[in-house]
């Protein structure tokens, strides 16, 4: 079966520093893939090269076969490509329904099917049903994480990127969206990719993680194996001060 | 919406129209007549700017463009005036495409700049090329588009109100709705797979046609045009016509423009204090009313009326 996504020695430099360093994997369809890494590994950057955010410097990326090097972030996202951001990205002074609307009217979308039906759809589908006519300027922030994967999912992508969607969450809130990616990636057979730096939301959630540190890919393993790996360990406890050295301890 | 706001505006525009029968003066109608043009122009800078957040500074560059090409058909081809009003706007649509291509794929302020400039060099050029364009004194002896005050003044109002529907429409559309989208997050629209500028351009090209058609109503109007209308003093009290009427609203900066358009005209009782009343009068409105005066009020009427 060939790669839904390929990545091939993907560099990003900024002014001297190497921000993403020869990376290379591939996405199988259907696949939950995370990617792992202490605070400025380079996932960030990475997904923006992905997505056409940033110019990629050299490398290459392919999606389904296409070579994706010079798209303009809309076009990446109308082949089917789409992300969210870590920090939540609303539309102030827009209600929640005519956040999603706006990707339910992408060009990739907008001719299959009514936009208002299914801008609907995909409010009830991530639980914000209720909310349709709040103004997202007095929406709580799980609520908005949540809004910022229907916005992506309106657009009906093949490949989701995530982007810290847990940040800022409680415990109590994790769970359930958790819960709610596991679901998406059941019922539309979406295949993701997920930027997570603490290690216990990876491991009921993904099949199998990319560790990046200092703009390299360091480690390739199932959930369980990456957390003896010993570059990994090195990259976490090497810093003692970083307050992720704690999750990953006590997962691990 | 209930009937209540439909009501309201019916019988605004129904006081407007009887308005030439009750009122013979038409030193009035011609007042109104520009009040109504300035509604235009506020109405088409709010469609762009409003609607997207990206100011334009220049937007007399479409005002002037659409008032100096009729007046140069017209006066130099002997064309008939109504020509100008295609030409006009098709010459404003030009100069929106060659501003807004290169400048709106940026981020930052080079487009607001970029228009302010390219009006001021417009402004110039009249100056400079004077053989052709008549210099300070610009093109005199323009022909009206019609021959009596009060058809001009019905042309005007006729010209606002459809100006005003048309881009209210296209505001509460969907494409009104992604260009709010950019006015929220322009990278959060193009992550929801939206061609943040080709809307951009679009909706420049929208506004540009309207200020273009403004222009050539103005010219033919006042039977002449002057570099004036190129002027930043123009653009910048369009935008506080805008501001004072509700940004984003389309027909709160269109009734705006033409209160503050009248405001100098009710103050000239007070002779040479005209002007210090008008600038508190709008510095209270700007300070008291951040949102807005016409647009707030006109929900509250019709919200408390439902």
């Amino acid at each position: 079966m060939s790669a839904l996504l390929e990545v091939s020695a993907l560099s990003k430099r900024f002014s001297g520093l190497v921000a993403v360093n020869e990376v290379s994997f591939s996405i199988a369809p259907g696949e939950i893939t995370g990617i792992l890494g202490p605070n400025g590994a380079g996932k960030t950057t990475l997904f923006n090269l992905l997505t056409g955010f940033l110019p990629i410097d050299g490398g290459e990326v392919r999606f389904d076969g296409h070579n994706l090097a010079g798209l303009a972030p809309h076009r990446i996202v109308n082949r089917g490509l789409a992300r969210t951001f870590q920090l939540c990205r609303p539309f102030s002074g827009m209600s929640a329904f005519e956040n999603v609307m706006v990707g339910c009217l992408a060009p990739r979308v907008r001719h299959r099917e009514a936009p208002e039906t299914r801008a609907r759809e995909i409010l009830a589908a991530v639980g914000l049903a209720h909310r349709a006519e709040t103004k997202v300027d007095v929406l709580p922030y799980g609520d908005l994480r949540r809004l910022e994967i229907a916005r992506a999912l309106a657009t009906r992508p093949r490949l989701l990127l995530l982007d810290e969607p847990f940040a800022g969450l409680g415990s109590s809130e994790i769970e359930p969206l958790s819960a709610l990616i596991r679901a998406l990636h059941r019922s539309e057979g979406l295949t993701i990719l997920l930027i997570e730096h603490r290690l216990r939301e990876f491991m009921q959630l993904v099949s199998r993680v990319i560790a990046m540190d200092f703009g390299r890919i360091i480690a390739v393993a199932t959930p369980e194996d990456i957390v003896r790996h010993p570059l990994v360990i090195e990259a976490y406890i090497g810093r003692a001060e970083d307050d992720t050295t704690g999750d990953v301890l006590g997962t691990a | 919406m209930g009937s209540r706001p439909w009501i309201f505006v019916s019988l605004i525009l129904a006081a407007l129209a009887a308005l030439p029968v009750i009122v013979k003066s038409e030193y009035l109608l011609g007042i109104l007549s520009v009040c109504f043009i300035y509604g235009i122009w506020a109405a088409s800078w709010d469609f762009m700017s409003g609607l997207t957040g990206r100011e334009n500074f220049g937007h007399a560059l479409f005002i002037g463009a659409g008032a100096y090409t009729s007046a140069f058909l017209n006066a130099r081809f002997a064309l008939n005036p109504w020509w100008g009003l295609p030409a006009g706007a098709a010459m404003a649509v030009l100069l929106a495409l060659v501003i807004g291509f290169p400048t709106l794929r940026l981020r930052g302020p080079y487009f607001a700049l970029a228009m302010l400039a390219a009006a001021t060099i417009m402004q110039r050029l009249t100056l400079i090329f004077w053989q052709y364009s008549g210099g300070e004194e610009g093109i005199p002896g323009l022909d009206p588009l019609l021959n009596s005050k009060i058809g001009i003044y019905y042309l005007c109002l006729a010209a606002l109100v459809l100006t005003t529907a048309a881009l209210l429409l296209l505001a509460r559309s969907h494409g009104g709705l992604l260009l709010r989208g950019i006015r929220g997050d322009e990278a959060a629209c193009q992550a929801a797979g939206i061609d943040v500028t080709f809307y951009k351009i679009a909706a420049l090209v929208v506004s540009a046609a309207c200020a273009g058609m403004g222009g050539v109503l103005y010219a033919h109007y006042q039977e002449a045009v002057t570099p004036d209308v190129f002027s930043v003093a123009l653009s910048i009290s369009l935008i506080i016509m805008v501001y004072v009427g509700g940004i984003g609203t389309i027909y709160g900066p269109a009734v705006g423009a033409i209160l503050l358009a009248l405001l100098p005209e009710l103050l000239r009782g007070l002779g040479q204090y005209r002007l210090w009343a008008y600038s508190v009068v709008l510095i209270f409105i700007l300070f008291f009313a951040p949102g807005g005066l016409v647009a707030p009020l006109w929900r509250r009427a019709v919200g408390l009326a439902r």
